[in-house]
C-alpha cells in the first residue's frame, strides 16, 4: 500500500458542528508510505477515532478514506484482515494487551500470524526496552508505561506499509522514548513503511515530514 | 492456536458444559437405543406363524354368564352351523376343533425325576389346516410319541413370569423340543401314559394342538359316550379382508381369534412407543443443545473484548471462531462415541435376554442407529460451527 488518502473525512458526532478548524477533517490529505507524520491534537478531537476509521474497527464518519484509491467501506473482511496482518499496524492507546498472557505470550500471539520476527530478535527489543526481565510475567503484573512497551513490540512484529502509533509515549520518561523512537523508525525504515504518531502533547522527537494539526 | 486456546478458554463454565455434555449424552443414547431396539423387536412381532396360514380364522361362539351358570345357548357348533358357513361364498373350507374328553396331565423331567407336571387338554384341527411336515406331524396306534404344538404365549408366561420369579432357568423354543413329557391319558377305567414332544409354537392358536389321528384314537379309547360337538371351528377363507366375513361373524354372534391383528397391533404400538421414545430423546437433544448454545452465546459474551482484539490485531474471524468450534465439534463427537458404546452396552444386554427365548431370532446390525447417530452429530456440528461463526461475525461488525 502506497498511501492513504483522507478525502473530507468527518466523525458523524461532529457532523452538525460549523466551526471545525483542522488539517485533517474536511480536508484531502493525503499519507504517504516512508514519509513520518505528526498528528497533533487536544482531546475530544476525534484522534483514537482517526486511527479507529483508518484500522477499519468504527465505520461512523462521513466522507471517504481511501487506500491507494480504493474506498474503505468497499473492502471485505479478509480484505481488512489482510490489511491488519501486513500493511497497517496500530498501537492502540488503550494498548488492548491481553492480561491473562505474559509478556512474551502477548507478542507471541500476533507474531505467530506471520511468523515475521525470530524469537531472537523480540527478545532483543524487550533487552533494549529495558523490560527483559518481564517476559515471561503475566501483562496485568506490569506498569502501564512496560504495557505500553510491550504494545510496541507488539505493533512491530509484522510486516506493514504503515504504522499507527496512538498516544505511543504518554507514561514514558525521555530515556525510554527515546529508545521506542528509535526502534520504531528503525523498523519502519527497514520496512520502507510511514509512521503516523498522535500527540495530545508530549511527542516523540523525530524528524517529522508533515506536522498536522487535527 | 495454542495461545489463542489459553485467551478463549477463560470463563468457560464447567458445569454448564458437564450438564450439556450429559444432557446431549442422555439425549443421543435414547435416540439410538429406541430406534436400535425397535429394530430388533420389530422382527419378532412380524414374525409369520409357521403352522396356520393367514387366511384361516378360527372362530369360537362368545361365552356369556348365563353359559357358565349352565343356562343360554350351547357354546359348540352344531352340523347344520357348520355346514351354513361352508356354503357361504367367502369360505373355502371348514373344520372343526376336536378337545380331548377324558383326563390329560402331564409332567416334564430329567432322568425321570418328574419336575413340573400340570393337568391339561389337547386339541386338534384336520391335518390339511397345520401347516407342518406330515412326517413329524403323525400319529398312528402303536407310536411311541405325540407330536404336540404349544402356543407361544404359554412359553412366554414361564419364561418371563415363572422362570423368572422361580428362578429356573429360561428356556428357547429349541431346548422345549428337546424336553420329553410323559403324558398320563385317565379315562375309560384305564390310566395310561405315552410320551409327548412339542414340535413347535404356533402364535396364533391358543390352545394344546395333537394330531387329530391321535384325538380321534384317544378319544375313542378314554372317552368313547362323549358328544364331539366342537367349541371352535377353524375356516379357511379366500379373503381375509372380506368385510361379508365380519359381518356374518357378528350377525351369528361368533367370535374370532385374531392373533394375527395382534401381532400387527403390537408392531403399531411397537412403532408408535419407539417414536415416542424416540421423540423424548431428541427433545433431551435440543435441549441441550439450547444449553451449550446459551453457554457458548454467555462464553463469547465474557470474551467479547479479546476477540475484538484479536480481529484487530490481524486474526480472520474463522480464525477467531476455529477453537469454540473445535470445543465444539469435540464434545459432540465424544458423545456420538460414548452413546454408540452405550449403545453396544445396553443391546448385549436386552439382546441376551431376547435370545434365550427367541433363538431363531436374527441379529441384526446397529449399523442405521450408527449412521443416525452420525447424522445427528453432523447436523448438531453443523449447526454450532454456524452459530458460534455468526456471533463472532457480529462482534466484526461490532
Amino acid at each position: 500500500m502506497k498511501s492513504i488518502h483522507l478525502d473530507n473525512t468527518l466523525p458523524n458526532v461532529f457532523l452538525q458542528r460549523t466551526d471545525i478548524e483542522s488539517d485533517i477533517w474536511r480536508q484531502q490529505v493525503t499519507l504517504e508510505k516512508g514519509k513520518t507524520y505528526l498528528v497533533e491534537a487536544s482531546s475530544g478531537t476525534g484522534k483514537s477515532s482517526l486511527c479507529s476509521f483508518i484500522i477499519g474497527y468504527r465505520k461512523d464518519f462521513d466522507g471517504k478514506i481511501l487506500f491507494d484509491g480504493r474506498d474503505s467501506r468497499k473492502l471485505t473482511t479478509s480484505d481488512w484482515t489482510k490489511l491488519r496482518q501486513s500493511h497497517i499496524s496500530l498501537l492502540f492507546q488503550e494498548l488492548r494487551l491481553f492480561p491473562e498472557l505474559t509478556a512474551m505470550e502477548n507478542i507471541e500471539i500476533k507474531n505467530s500470524l506471520t511468523g515475521f520476527k525470530t524469537k531472537g530478535e523480540i527478545e532483543q527489543w524487550f533487552e533494549a526496552l529495558g523490560i527483559a526481565d518481564k517476559m515471561q510475567s503475566p501483562v496485568r503484573l506490569l506498569s502501564f508505561g512496560q504495557q505500553q512497551r510491550v504494545a510496541m513490540i507488539r505493533a512491530l512484529v509484522q510486516p506493514f506499509d504503515f504504522l499507527l502509533a496512538d498516544e505511543p509515549i504518554s507514561h514514558l520518561d525521555d530515556e525510554n522514548s527515546k529508545v521506542m523512537a528509535d526502534i520504531m523508525t528503525e523498523e519502519a525504515r527497514r520496512q520502507g513503511a510511514g509512521i503516523v504518531i498522535t500527540s495530545i502533547g508530549k511527542h516523540m522527537d523525530l524528524p517529522y515530514d508533515k506536522i498536522l494539526k487535527l | 492456536m495454542r495461545l489463542v486456546w489459553k485467551l478463549l478458554r477463560r470463563h468457560i463454565s464447567l458445569p454448564q458444559f458437564a450438564g450439556f455434555f450429559f444432557a446431549n449424552l442422555l439425549g443421543m443414547l435414547i435416540v439410538l437405543l429406541a430406534l436400535q431396539f425397535y429394530s430388533d423387536v420389530k422382527p419378532i412381532f412380524s414374525e409369520e406363524d409357521g403352522f396356520i396360514r393367514p387366511d384361516y380364522l378360527i372362530l369360537s361362539k362368545r361365552i356369556s354368564t348365563l353359559n357358565t351358570i349352565g343356562l343360554g345357548s350351547v357354546n359348540t357348533f352344531s352340523e347344520r352351523e357348520m355346514k351354513n358357513l361352508e356354503s357361504q361364498p367367502f369360505a373355502k373350507r371348514v373344520g372343526a376343533f376336536t378337545a380331548s374328553h377324558y383326563k390329560v396331565s402331564c409332567s416334564m423331567g430329567i432322568d425321570g425325576v418328574a419336575q413340573i407336571g400340570t393337568e391339561m387338554f389337547f386339541e386338534s384341527v384336520p391335518d390339511a389346516f397345520v401347516d407342518v411336515d406330515l412326517q413329524k406331524w403323525h400319529f398312528s396306534e402303536g407310536d411311541d410319541y405325540v407330536p404336540i404344538i404349544l402356543p407361544k404365549t404359554y412359553l412366554a408366561i414361564y419364561n418371563f413370569g415363572f422362570a423368572q420369579s422361580q428362578n429356573l432357568p429360561k428356556l428357547s423354543e429349541g431346548v422345549v423340543g428337546m424336553v420329553e413329557m410323559t403324558i398320563s391319558m385317565r379315562g375309560n377305567g384305564m390310566n395310561e401314559y405315552i410320551k409327548g414332544r412339542v414340535i413347535g409354537f404356533s402364535t396364533r392358536l391358543n390352545t394344546i394342538l395333537a394330531p387329530e389321528s391321535f384325538i380321534r384314537w384317544s378319544n375313542q379309547r378314554y372317552a368313547p359316550d362323549a358328544e364331539e360337538e366342537p367349541s371352535r371351528i377353524i375356516l379357511e377363507v379366500s379373503n381375509p379382508a372380506d368385510d361379508a366375513i365380519v359381518n356374518y361373524i357378528n350377525e351369528k354372534g361368533y367370535e374370532m381369534e385374531d392373533d394375527k391383528l395382534d401381532a400387527g397391533r403390537m408392531t403399531f404400538f411397537l412403532r408408535i412407543v419407539s417414536g415416542i421414545v424416540m421423540l423424548v430423546g431428541l427433545l433431551i437433544s435440543a435441549l441441550s443443545f439450547y444449553i451449550l448454545m446459551l453457554s457458548i452465546y454467555l462464553l463469547v459474551e465474557k470474551n467479547t473484548e479479546k476477540m475484538r482484539t484479536l480481529l484487530l490485531i490481524g486474526y480472520s474471524p474463522a480464525r477467531v471462531a476455529l477453537p469454540y468450534q473445535l470445543l465444539t465439534i469435540g464434545m459432540n463427537a465424544a458423545v456420538l462415541l460414548l452413546a454408540i458404546g452405550g449403545l453396544v452396552l445396553v443391546r448385549s444386554l436386552y439382546m441376551k435376554q431376547l435370545w434365550s427365548v427367541f433363538p431363531k431370532m436374527y441379529d441384526g446390525s446397529i449399523l442405521p442407529a450408527i449412521v443416525l447417530g452420525i447424522v445427528l452429530f453432523a447436523v448438531v456440528s453443523l449447526v454450532n460451527v454456524l452459530i458460534i461463526r455468526h456471533r463472532i461475525n457480529q462482534i466484526w461488525k461490532n
